[in-house]
């Protein structure tokens, strides 16, 4: 239909506007993901040293894909064993922890298998894992979830044939506000102290013990000078050097 | 200090030994030394020529080699005598070889006898009056003297310690790195001194090694990293078993 306009001729056809399509990935930015086991420890070693492990780290990483986790994902990793039937073993659990530097990094998995908890820490660059697979995104409050131990067995039982939960690369990793509830004391370590700093547990501590803990804080550690290692500028640096070797 | 995996899958620990500016410095002869093999005296790790007197720079002038941190003797015999001046490089070895490594252990300073010489000491409780840590008695009624080199407190460590038969695993000719398997004695960054294998059971393992030594303008072309037959180079695919 065409309209009439004021002069009485009819109006020229107009084409409809172009939809405006908003790429949401690269709006967001490339997100900086550098694994914690590039960043050298504070000490004296020759910097030549990390940068000759950089490269083997880098080297195998373009044989082998380790994909971005954090604490709190749910992993899935296949590593050839001798013994097993298949010469294959398969273990799924949740990231309690991530240590060491360099191509000794590990990290520890755990799960319950008929209620018996199980943990089994994995070096990262050890060439006997054949695959990781992340089945679950999900970031929690604190860096080390050792306490799972310590907590009621439902926290840590993870389906061994869970299906990968799927996420888009560009959207921000969760994070689970979940509070774990404890098993009755004893506990493995006094989870409840302020050196832990630990913000996931729900304490069901009457008052004064929670007081009582507080004893043990020592707030002048955040003001110590000396024990300070900013590795923002030694991130940037190695982020571009990894990032480049990797796009070759 | 460094993992490296071997193609069964077994891990091992490595130690990174790097050879920074290494040169021969002066032949000694056998009737000069007084041994029974001629001597060469090779020095490490590039140092200010200010802070020693003109004699002891004679050497260094002599070779034409800025002064260096430290200098040692090797014995050699005769057909394996180098020019002094020559550069000495982490190629002279070669993977699969085995080394001795020698070097002054960490200072511990003045240290007590549990530390020293691992002494089991006295119980912590049941009555012990201020004797926890203490060596006890240390000689006997009829001997009337306490023996020359009863092991007792004193300082500990800074003294020269060998580590034998530790294997070569890996050699980086590019930044003159040699992987050598196991620890060393000393701190990092210390100056240590490689030799080829004194025991017996590692005779016949250095076979056809660069002799005298690897010299950089010769004709070989090495490839920047020297890998053992049975280490996993991380340009394979993972490890699996049949």
């Amino acid at each position: 239909s065409y309209r009439i306009s004021s002069d009485g001729e009819p109006a020229k056809f107009q084409p409809p506007p172009k939809p405006v399509i908003i790429d949401k990935q690269k709006q967001k930015g490339e997100r900086r993901f550098l694994s914690p086991e590039f960043i050298p420890p504070r000490g004296r070693t020759d910097p030549l040293k990390f940068y000759i492990e950089r490269k083997d780290m880098i080297q195998r990483r373009k044989v082998f894909n380790i994909p971005e986790f954090y604490v709190g994902h749910v992993l899935a990793v296949t590593t050839a064993d001798p013994c097993a039937n298949d010469k294959v073993n398969r273990f799924v659990g949740i990231c309690i922890q991530r240590g060491g530097k360099g191509l000794g990094a590990t990290f520890v998995l755990r799960n319950v298998i008929e209620d018996q908890g199980v943990e089994i820490c994995y070096e990262l660059y050890n060439p006997r894992i054949q695959a990781i697979e992340v089945l679950k995104l999900e970031k929690r409050l604190d860096d080390n979830l050792m306490y799972l131990r310590d907590a009621l067995p439902e926290y840590s039982t993870f389906d061994v044939n869970m299906k990968p939960v799927s996420h888009l690369d560009h959207e921000e990793i969760p994070v689970n506000k979940l509070q774990v509830r404890m098993k009755p004391k004893p506990w493995s370590k006094r989870w409840e102290r302020p050196k832990y700093n630990i913000k996931g547990i729900k304490f069901e501590l009457p008052e004064k013990k929670m007081k009582a803990a507080q004893k043990w804080s020592q707030p002048w550690l955040e003001f110590d000078m000396l024990r300070e290692y900013d590795t923002s500028k030694i991130e940037e640096k190695i982020w571009k050097e990894v990032s480049e070797e990797l796009k070759k | 200090m460094m993992p490296i995996w071997t193609k069964s899958g077994k891990k091992h620990a490595v130690t990174l030994l790097k050879v920074q500016d290494c040169h021969v410095l002066r032949y000694i002869s056998k009737e000069e030394s007084g041994g029974k093999t001629s001597q060469l005296l090779v020095g490490g790790k590039n140092a200010s020529p200010f802070y020693k007197s003109e004699s002891a720079m004679e050497i260094f002038k002599e070779a034409g080699v800025p002064r260096k941190q430290k200098v040692t003797t090797f014995n050699v015999t005769d057909d394996a005598i180098i020019k002094p001046g020559t550069p000495l490089y982490a190629a002279h070895f070669r993977p699969g070889q085995f080394v001795d490594v020698t070097s002054k252990t960490i200072g511990k300073g003045f240290q007590g006898v549990m530390k020293r010489w691992g002494f089991k000491g006295q119980p912590a409780s049941h009555g012990q009056t201020k004797t926890h840590r203490r060596p006890g008695a240390i000689s006997t009624n009829k001997a009337a003297k306490v023996y020359r080199g009863k092991k007792m407190p004193g300082r500990m460590g800074n003294i020269y310690r060998t580590s034998f038969g530790l294997k070569v695993w890996r050699i980086n000719t590019k930044h003159d790195i040699i992987y050598v398997n196991g620890s060393v004695p000393g701190h990092t960054n210390c100056l240590v001194k490689v030799k080829d294998s004194k025991l017996s059971t590692y005779k016949d393992c250095n076979k056809n090694p660069p002799f005298p030594t690897f010299f950089a303008d010769g004709d070989e072309k090495l490839p920047e990293d020297l890998y053992d037959e049975e280490i996993f180079q991380f340009t394979d695919p993972s490890v699996t078993y049949a």
